[in-house]
C-alpha cells in the first residue's frame, strides 16, 4: 500500500460514496481523491508539528522521509510530545471529514 | 455524441455544476491549507524541497521505499513471529498425508491455521519472503498458482483491507436491476476505471458478465510508476485476474481488475463486487482483511469465482465415522 503512518487513523468512507456521485469518470474522481489526500497530509503535518518542540522537528522530519509508512513514528511522537497524538490526530481528521462532507452538501444544492 | 436524449442531457449538466463547484471549492481550501503550512513552517517546506519531496507525492515516495525494501525482505515493518514455521513442501506432504490416511482435517482449516500463523494481525505490506511462502500455501492448499509479483508487476500492498463495492455499469444504460440476486448494493453513479465493458447490451458477452460479476478493485493509482508506465500497466491490470482468500475463514474468490481504489483515506486497500464480498464473508461482510496474489494463469484457464478448495466428501466421512 502506498501507505503513511497515520493512515489508519483516517477512515473518510463516507467521502468516498459522495466524490463517486459527482465524479463522470476516473480522472474527475481521482483529482478529487488527490485533492483530499493532500489536504489530509497537510492537516496531519500541521497538527504533529504544532505540537511537537522546534527542536525535534528535522529529527522528526528525517525519520518521515526515510520511513513515511513507519507506525513506530507514533511511538517517538508520543514520547516527545507527552500526549496522545494519535487520539488528537484522529480527533483533528475527524474535523476535517466533517468540513469536507459539509462542502459536499453544498454542492449538491 | 453521448448517445443521450436531448431529455436526458440534463443529467450531465447537473454532474458538471456539482464536480466544478466542488473541484473549485476544494482547491481553494486547499491552496489555503497549503499557504498556511508554508507560511507557519517555513522550515519543513524548505527541508521537504531539499529532498526533492512534494506533499502531493508522499504516498507514492512511501510507495518506492516499499517496493525496494518488499524486494529485498528488508522492511521494518513489525514482523510476524516467523519462527518454526513448515515450508510450502511440508505443508504439501500434510495435506496428502491426511488425504491417504483418511483424516478428517479440512483443507480450509489447514489454511486458516497457517495464515494465523504466518500474518501479523494487523494488515501490512508483506515482505518477499512472506509472499514467497504464501504462494507455496496457497497453490498447495487451494489449488491456484498465484503470484504476489507477476511479470515484474506488483501491488503496493498484498495484504490489506477490503471493502464492499457497488456494481458496476457494464453498456449504456445498464440498471442495478439488471444485477439480480444483489441489488441491495446498488449501481455505482460513475464508470469503473476501464469504462464501460461492452459498448452496447447486445456486445456484452457472458465472458464479461462473469468479469463484473467477480470483479476486484485495486489501488493502481497510488503505484509509484502508474503515470509513466503509460499504456502499458492500464492494459495490463485491465481485467487482470487475482486470488483473494479472507485471511480468517480461508474463503477464496478470483476476480478480475475491473477499477482502480479505493482513494487512501478510506482505510481499505482493496475492493470486492457485491457477489465477491457475499462469498468472501457473506451478506453482512462489508470490510475484512484478505490477501491478493495476480493469478498466473498465462493460458486462461482459471475461471472466475469461487475457488471450492475445501470441498470435501462428506458422505465418505460420516460413513467412516459411522
Amino acid at each position: 500500500m502506498s501507505k503513511l503512518f497515520f493512515d489508519h487513523l483516517i477512515v473518510f468512507e463516507d467521502l468516498e460514496g459522495k466524490i463517486d456521485a459527482v465524479a463522470k469518470n476516473q480522472d474527475e474522481r481521482d483529482e478529487l481523491w488527490a485533492i483530499v489526500d493532500e489536504l489530509v497530509h497537510h492537516k496531519a503535518l500541521g497538527v504533529i508539528l504544532d505540537k511537537l518542540p522546534g527542536k525535534d522537528h528535522k529529527e522528526f522530519l528525517e525519520k518521515f522521509h526515510q520511513a513515511p509508512y513507519d507506525e513506530a513514528l507514533l511511538d517517538y511522537l508520543k514520547e516527545k510530545i507527552g500526549e496522545n497524538i494519535e487520539e488528537l490526530l484522529r480527533q483533528e481528521l475527524g474535523n476535517l471529514a466533517y468540513e469536507l462532507l459539509a462542502d459536499f452538501s453544498q454542492a449538491k444544492k | 455524441m453521448s448517445g443521450k436524449l436531448p431529455t436526458q442531457t440534463y443529467q450531465d449538466i447537473a454532474k458538471d455544476v456539482d464536480f466544478e463547484y466542488l473541484r473549485n471549492k476544494l482547491k481553494l481550501k486547499h491552496l489555503e491549507a497549503k499557504k498556511a503550512f508554508s507560511k507557519k513552517y517555513p522550515h519543513v517546506e524548505k527541508f521537504l524541497a531539499e529532498k526533492g519531496i512534494d506533499l502531493a507525492k508522499i504516498r507514492q515516495h512511501s510507495a518506492k521505499i516499499i517496493g525496494a525494501g518488499a524486494l529485498t525482505g528488508t522492511l521494518l515493518l513489525s514482523s510476524p513471529t516467523q519462527q518454526a514455521l513448515p515450508t510450502g513442501q511440508e505443508i504439501a506432504d500434510k495435506l496428502k498425508s491426511e488425504k491417504e490416511g483418511g483424516e478428517t482435517k479440512f483443507p480450509q482449516k489447514l489454511l486458516v491455521d497457517t495464515l494465523n500463523k504466518s500474518l501479523p494481525q494487523k494488515t501490512r505490506p508483506l515482505n518477499r519472503q512472506e509472499e514467497k511462502y504464501l504462494e507455496q500455501v496457497f497453490e498447495n492448499i487451494i489449488g491456484v498458482s498465484a503470484k504476489a509479483n507477476l511479470e515484474g508487476e506488483h501491488l503496493n500492498t498484498t495484504y490489506g483491507l477490503i471493502g464492499a463495492e457497488q456494481h458496476l455499469k457494464r453498456y449504456p444504460g445498464d440498471t442495478v436491476v439488471n444485477h439480480k440476486p444483489y441489488l441491495k448494493e446498488g449501481i455505482a453513479p460513475g464508470l469503473g476505471a476501464w469504462g464501460y465493458f461492452a459498448p452496447s447490451k447486445d456486445k456484452l458477452t457472458s465472458s464479461l458478465e462473469e468479469t463484473e460479476r467477480w470483479y476486484a478493485v485495486v489501488q493502481t493509482l497510488y503505484l509509484p510508476d502508474w503515470s509513466t508506465r503509460q499504456p502499458y500497466l492500464r492494459n495490463w491490470y485491465k481485467y487482470r485476474k487475482v486470488l483473494i482468500v479472507n485471511t480468517q475463514n480461508g474463503q477464496a474468490v478470483v476476480a478480475a481488475i475491473a477499477d482502480s481504489g479505493p482513494a487512501a483515506w478510506t482505510g481499505k486497500h482493496f475492493g470486492g463486487s457485491p457477489e465477491v464480498m457475499e462469498y468472501l464473508g457473506g451478506p453482512r461482510y462489508k470490510k475484512g482483511a484478505v490477501v491478493l496474489f495476480f493469478v498466473d494463469d498465462p493460458e486462461n484457464k482459471v475461471p472466475l469465482g469461487p475457488v471450492e478448495y475445501n470441498r470435501v466428501d462428506l458422505p465418505k466421512i460420516a460413513l467412516r465415522e459411522i
